[in-house]
């Protein structure tokens, strides 16, 4: 592998392991936020257990969003520093916008959210979660304006040796972003929706005693996944209009791009009817009748498989451009990077998130399995008689 | 408006020494304040419900950096190449120890996540002195490797006082009691370095300015939100500061 392979090779790695992650914040922030708001409203119990327990899934998720998210904004000026010199004045813009405002809110609310169980007056407790998860759309929002502007640089005329942004409005209505990102948001919903579908059946089929807690769960997921599904298959065909007439032969050039688009559409297909015809009409007696189980936890890897084919598909078919006809990917490499230096980054990077990936999906496992009881995610008071001298007899 | 967005620049570097110096401060003396479990338990609850406001600074900085000074950042990034990979991987070892240490019952395990964490800190202290020694001399080689012992000595000299300050101001019970002021002291001393990296950068920064274009985007797109960043992190001080009752009581979730 040379150089450039190498810092190929790390970017799209750390970019599908991040992915992996934030489809998962994408689909469940909202779906906690559900929970959570239902338990305001009812004052059900239920209610209240499942936004901990979910909720809980969800930030150890989030962990994992942070630490890949981190090495993917440091690896833009580490190993693309030609990208900036010759199309940041366009392309910082909307990243500039999505670490300033969108994940700055983010991560302070999420503090608060996490931290603010019985110290926040309820409401404002439940008003965190919904601004975490609009500012985690926000983030993905601008996120997704960045990467059309690689796939389609509109906005922005060549002057002299760099690009200029001449028309902010385009850069916002670039048809290469106003399919995609409902396509991106519908994958988290589907991925999110049928996690906790599919843990929920698993819990079911061992006759978990919380019966009511994970059928609801099951309905829930379900009825979001469903969601997520129609949303990604209509805004993924609704695509290949744009993309044929902006990137002619996107799909052609590589066999891989080709592959991967293949692969995704035949496993959003066959979700999209498992969804259609099984699972949405059946929804009411799904977590009674045991043999669906097994079909849901089968289907539940099948969205996050899927992402990242079609993360695979969308660049993979960009290439050679890093800018679509106007920047090569060799071009914009950083000047002067070696191997020895990619390799050696590329290693402490993979490794270190690699094996956290693993502990992290392991942590997640061990929260699904032990139940909500076992929830510490806004747990009730500790009782440790050292921290609070508790009068010798309360009446 | 380039001074504009170089005050933001400016404001969030020093913003990040200020605040996540303290975190990164405790996390280097957690084996020395915390002598057992339960007070590492302790120290650690008390810099939790602002880690993640506080980390988030310099996330943003660096987009300001992206966004506004463009040509600036793939430079100083590349220049500062194995600095850079040492600092994110010191962030992640020190965040995963703080979102890991609960996840599992058991003292080896805490205790594992405990010394990810320490280590992490010191990571992030050091890396920061050598990177400032680089970026405010221009230096390279032996000169600017003798700058950055004696800069990583300072930085992490300062944000392990930080840290004593703001645990001893949340803490009751840990060392001398400080007030608020003795706090804003110490947050002032810890952004001193990035205060002082950024005065000798002043020129060269604003001369990278993207175009006005470029900007005013920005501006129009950042202001209206800005109330709003300033009224969360408020909220954060508020909610999780020292006078509040309970604040032991409920456990941590890292």
């Amino acid at each position: 592998m040379d150089v450039l392979d190498l810092a190929r090779t790390q970017f799209a790695v750390t970019g599908s392991l991040h992915f992996l992650f934030v489809v998962l914040t994408l689909g469940l922030a909202p779906l906690v936020a559900i929970m959570q708001t239902r338990h305001a409203l009812s004052g059900k119990p239920v209610f209240e257990r499942m936004t901990r327990f979910w909720g809980q899934t969800y930030v150890i998720n989030y962990a994992l969003g942070v630490f890949t998210g981190l090495v993917m904004e440091f690896q833009f000026g580490l190993s693309w520093s030609g990208l900036s010199h010759y199309a940041g004045d366009v392309f910082g813009a909307p990243l500039a916008i999505e670490t300033l405002v969108a994940f700055f809110l983010e991560s302070t609310f999420l503090a608060l959210w996490i931290f603010g169980w019985h110290r926040l007056p309820r409401w404002l407790h439940l008003a965190c979660i919904w601004l975490v998860t609009l500012t985690a759309y926000a983030s993905a929002f601008w996120i997704m304006v960045a990467n059309a502007f690689l796939q389609n640089p509109a906005g922005s005329q060549v002057r002299g040796d760099r690009l200029a942004l001449t028309d902010p409005g385009a850069l916002l209505s670039n048809p290469s972003f106003v399919y995609a990102f409902p396509h991106v948001i519908g994958a988290g919903l589907l991925a999110g929706g049928l996690v906790v579908a599919g843990a929920s059946a698993f819990q079911l089929s061992r006759r978990h005693p919380e019966a009511e807690f994970f059928t609801r769960s099951m309905r829930l997921g379900t009825v979001v996944a469903s969601i997520g599904v129609f949303l990604a298959v209509g805004f993924g065909f609704a695509q290949f209009g744009p993309i044929g007439g902006l990137q002619p032969g996107k799909f052609d050039s590589d066999p891989l791009s080709g592959l991967s688009l293949g692969l995704m559409i035949m496993l959003g297909e066959l979700l999209m009817l498992l969804f259609m015809f099984l699972l949405l009409p059946l929804i009411w007696w799904l977590p009674k009748w045991r043999w669906t189980h097994p079909v849901v936890i089968l289907a539940t890897p099948v969205p996050f498989v899927a992402a990242i084919l079609g993360w695979l598909a969308r660049e993979v078919g960009r290439q050679p451009w890093m800018i679509n006809g106007r920047l090569t990917v060799a071009d914009a490499m950083s000047p002067g990077l070696t191997p020895g230096m990619v390799g050696a980054s590329f290693a402490a990077f993979a490794g270190l998130l690699g094996l956290l990936a693993v502990v992290d999906y392991v942590l997640i496992a061990r929260t699904v399995l032990r139940g909500p009881a076992a929830t510490f995610l806004g747990a009730p008071e500790e009782s440790h008689a050292s921290d609070c001298p508790s009068p010798a007899l309360t009446y | 408006m380039e001074i504009v967005w170089f005050g933001a620049l400016a404001l969030l570097l020093a913003g990040y020494f200020a605040l996540e110096g303290f975190d990164i401060g405790v996390g280097m003396l957690l084996p020395v304040l915390g002598r057992d479990q339960a007070a590492r338990d302790r120290l650690v609850g008390a810099i939790a419900p602002f880690v993640l406001a506080n980390e988030v600074w310099l996330v943003a900085g660096v987009g300001v950096l992206f966004g506004a000074f463009p040509t600036l950042e793939g430079d100083v990034l590349f220049a500062l190449y194995p600095l850079v990979v040492a600092l994110l991987v010191s962030w992640i070892v020190r965040d995963a120890g703080l979102w890991f240490r609960r996840r599992v019952d058991g003292p080896r395990w805490r205790a594992f996540w405990d010394g990810a964490l320490c280590a992490g800190s010191w990571g992030l202290a050091l890396t920061w002195g050598f990177a400032l020694a680089r970026v405010a001399t221009g230096l390279d080689g032996l000169p600017a490797l003798l700058l950055g012992v004696v800069l990583a000595a300072v930085v992490a000299a300062v944000f392990a006082f930080h840290g004593r300050t703001f645990a001893a101001w949340r803490l009751a019970g840990e060392g001398r009691p400080r007030g608020g002021r003795a706090l804003l002291g110490s947050a002032l001393l810890a952004a001193s370095p990035a205060l002082a990296g950024l005065a000798l950068t002043a020129s060269t920064v604003v001369g990278h300015a993207a175009p006005a274009g470029t900007l005013n985007m920005l501006g129009l797109m950042v202001v209206p939100f800005a109330p709003l960043m300033v009224g969360a992190q408020i909220w954060v001080w508020r909610t999780f500061g020292p006078r509040r009752p309970a604040g032991s009581r409920v456990p941590s979730f890292f």
